[in-house]
């Protein structure tokens, strides 16, 4: 199976800073264990007169150590320079959900043990199911009612975790239609590991009309209980 | 009543009158004979540890298996992160510096011995609390148990109670003992051994036990506040009513990664003191690498937020984290950049220690270049929480206290036991090790990368494309741990059986290799007078010199090599 693709602009960085770490990591191991490795590779004897007692002065350590910190410095500036990107909200493309003031669409996003739920602007609310508008800056919201949970579907956007008395943000901008699955990254207690989401990015007609019908699903199933209620016909 | 003796007469035979041997060991305020506690209890928990692991590993050696409950899983994942970090990788390190540092220093004993001895015992309190736990419910809130899931309101039940005792009596004893090092390394030092001539290890001992003292208390502290939250209605960290979950998280990310780069100072102290002695040259510049390992505790241990990078603790925190982590570079590259260098011009024999500091030297690069990419902010949003994080601290500790520490037992395992480790049997448990650690975790690696796979899960789905992962990371967790078994049944077989090893099998610089083998109860019956940081080397000169002059033959290596 074919390795996470990202699938929105903050994603698309995180992607770059992937492969720039993977890269920096491999030159520093291939440094220490190549080097390593060769030294005890050219200077292994079972025999030999005592070597000549040499130690190194300060101004070697410095050199080293100046050209570790360069390192150090390349790779703080390339993390910043990345992290920045990644988090700049995107504005929504000509293909998505066009709002009047530009603000992306902000959904009300719970954790709870062990379902997630979403509750869209205009009332309707679903779980386990996200769906979303293709090409529009979707905003959540997280919050937990209980323990902590990490929100997690790794082709849309980073991890961040809904933690009780605060609330997280994630922003990601779907440029393809289709289903991103995701599942909760943090120990929640007994039935983490089942604790999965879906994305679903559509069309923003479509979005419209799922929202729309959900809305009058859930009235239709909360007309039906009162009327139940008032019927005397539940026990 | 009989008359009292005409001549006073001098009665050494008999005397002390000898005990059994458990009460000699459950008496003595001796610092060898407590960290031999400490390493020997360390090294059975390892055991207890990798029990825990492999049955984790076969639970997820098929997608969605049934062989643990998820509830039993979740104990297993509490135990295993209790009794590695907690009853093996910290009092394994702390029992070595125990045992060697006072021997390093020229001390006739320890400063505090009864602290130490109280230290040491409260270890093994906290370890049988943990595990009379084991006999009624394990906690079941995994390796760090974050509030509000460590509460009293999801878990209701004894186990994190039991989990908080457990690891409150250890660390306070690791503190205990941490005071003891610290007062015996200040007061206790040998005439002339100033700190410029103290040797490395005993150098990672002094700074261990200091970071132990910053950190130990912050652990309890939070401790004691789960305990108020859980059993006494405190709020500290409840959400909506004026305490914060983030709390614990800050505290014990402290203490965690506290313990984290005390375990890799342990590694690399040890490692300074094997790749010198057998390289047959001083270490290329002590200064840097000392001052590196103070760097690694003051700076590693700042970089603790690092581990909370998906929690909404505001982007400078994050940046502040990842200045920090990325700052390691220097401090652990000079470290690596010295070995090196000290073992190119040299006569290198390839020994058992060496190996073992040799793998330790692989599979710590790998987890912290792991660890580097976790901290770039935007990346560890995408790798935290994820099986490459478990990796990469396995690859980072198992580096540290499986190779390091196993480095560290066959370097000193003559001193504490005068005999050799068998050395064929180590060199096969070595090769089994990094092969199978190689095999276990790399896959991991690949599944977190690529796929995400989540991290402390009971189970993974079929179509996520990681069962083949998991599956060969399941077979080499069994080889590793063939492999480390291989090492503890040759610390075992040569305790009574390895080659005898005389005083000083490597030539060592330092003064532990001028005590007998094993050393008396008092360490030495007379000191040199220290003028360089290789006293030992110093001693053997004067030797050879004397013996020169008396027109003797040349004189020889005092001990066969072992």
């Amino acid at each position: 199976m074919a390795a996470l693709a990202p699938h929105s602009p903050g994603t698309d960085q995180i992607d770059t800073l992937l492969w720039i770490g993977f890269a920096a990591a491999t030159i520093l191991f291939v440094a220490v264990v190549g080097g390593l490795l060769y030294v005890l590779h050219r200077y292994r004897t079972e025999r030999g007169a005592e070597p000549r007692q040499v130690t190194g002065g300060v101004g070697t350590q410095l050199r080293a150590g100046g050209a570790l910190g360069a390192f150090a410095v390349i790779m703080l500036v390339l993390g910043i320079v990345y992290t920045d990107k990644a988090r700049e909200a995107p504005a929504t493309g000509s293909a998505g959900l066009q709002s009047v003031d530009s603000e992306p669409l902000k959904i009300a996003t719970t954790g709870q043990q062990w379902l997630w739920r979403y509750d869209y602007p205009n009332g309707a609310f679903s779980y386990y199911k996200l769906v979303v508008p293709v090409d529009t800056t979707v905003e959540l919201d997280l919050v937990s009612t209980d323990v902590v949970h990490t929100w997690d579907v790794p082709e849309l956007a980073g991890k961040s975790d809904a933690v009780p008395g605060k609330t997280n943000h994630v922003v990601f901008r779907a440029d393809e239609e289709g289903t991103y699955l995701g599942q909760s990254a943090t120990l929640s207690g007994e039935a983490y590991a089942a604790m999965r989401t879906a994305v679903e990015v559509v069309s923003p007609q479509r979005y419209e009309a799922f929202v729309e019908t959900t809305k009058e699903d859930i009235q239709a199933a909360q007309d039906r209980v009162v009327g139940l209620i008032d019927s005397g016909e539940t026990p | 009543m009989s008359a009292p003796a005409r001549s006073p007469e001098l009665i050494a035979a008999g005397y002390p009158r000898s005990r059994p041997r458990w009460a000699q060991i459950v008496t003595s305020a001796d610092h060898k004979d407590l960290a031999r506690v400490l390493i020997v209890g360390a090294l059975g928990f390892l055991f207890i540890a990798l029990v825990e692991l492999l049955l984790m590993r076969l639970q997820l050696v098929v997608p969605e298996n049934t062989f643990l409950t998820p509830v039993t899983f979740n104990r297993m994942l509490s135990l295993y992160g209790a009794t590695s970090i907690f009853l093996f990788a910290v009092p394994l390190a702390l029992g070595f510096f125990y045992y060697v540092a006072p021997l390093q220093i020229g001390a006739r004993g320890t400063a505090l011995p009864q602290l130490g001895q109280i230290g040491t015992w409260l270890f093994v309190a906290g370890a049988a609390v943990l595990y009379a736990g084991f006999l009624f419910t394990p906690s079941e809130a995994g390796v760090n148990p974050l509030p509000p899931l460590s509460g009293i309101a999801f878990l209701p039940n004894n186990g994190v109670d039991a989990w908080a005792a457990a690891t409150g009596l250890a660390t306070l004893g690791f503190v205990g003992i941490a005071i003891d090092l610290v007062a015996t390394l200040r007061r206790r030092r040998a005439p002339g051994m100033a700190w410029r001539r103290l040797p490395i290890f005993s150098w990672a001992a002094a700074i261990g036990s200091w970071l132990l003292l910053a950190i130990g208390p912050v652990m309890l502290a939070a401790i004691a506040m789960l305990l108020i939250d859980r059993n006494y209605d405190g709020i500290f960290f409840a959400g909506d009513s004026g305490g914060s979950p983030l709390l614990w998280q800050h505290l014990s990310w402290i203490f965690y990664t506290g313990s984290y780069m005390l375990v890799l100072i342990f590694a690399l102290g040890a490692i300074a003191e094997i790749v010198p002695a057998s390289a047959r040259k001083p270490l290329f510049n002590r200064g840097a690498v000392i001052g590196s390992l103070i760097a690694i505790a003051v700076v590693g241990t700042l970089a603790w937020m690092q581990n909370m990078l998906t929690a909404p603790i505001g982007l400078g925190w994050m940046y502040f984290a990842m200045v920090m982590s990325l700052a390691l570079i220097v401090p652990f590259g000079l470290i690596f950049f010295n070995l090196i260098a000290t073992l190119a011009g040299g006569t290198v024999r390839m020994r058992s220690p060496l190996l073992f500091a040799t793998g330790a030297i692989v599979a710590i690069a790998l987890g912290l270049v792991t660890e580097l990419n976790h901290s770039l902010v935007a990346l560890g949003w995408r790798l935290q929480h994820t099986v490459d994080s478990t990796a990469g601290t396995h690859f980072a500790l198992i580096g540290g206290a499986v190779f390091g520490g196993f480095a560290a037992l066959h370097w000193w395992f003559p001193k504490m036991t005068g005999r050799a480790m068998g050395e064929t049997l180590a060199r096969f448990s070595f090769w089994t090790m990094l092969i199978g650690s190689l095999i276990a975790f790399v896959p991991l690696m690949l599944a977190g990368t690529e796929q995400g796979q989540v991290i402390d899960a009971y189970k993974f789905f079929g179509g996520t494309g990681v069962s083949t992962y998991n599956l060969i990371a399941t077979i080499g967790a069994f080889v590793l741990a063939a492999g480390i078994l291989m090492t503890v049944a040759n610390a075992i077989l040569s305790r009574s059986g390895g080659a005898p090893a005389g005083h000083d099998p490597w030539h060592g610089d330092s003064l532990e290799w001028f005590a007998l083998s094993p050393p008396e109860p008092h360490n030495f019956d007379l000191l040199p007078d220290v003028r360089s940081p290789r006293p030992m080397r110093d001693i053997r000169d004067a030797i050879a010199h004397r013996s020169a002059r008396a027109e003797r033959p040349q004189a020889r290596e005092s001990q066969p090599v072992a």
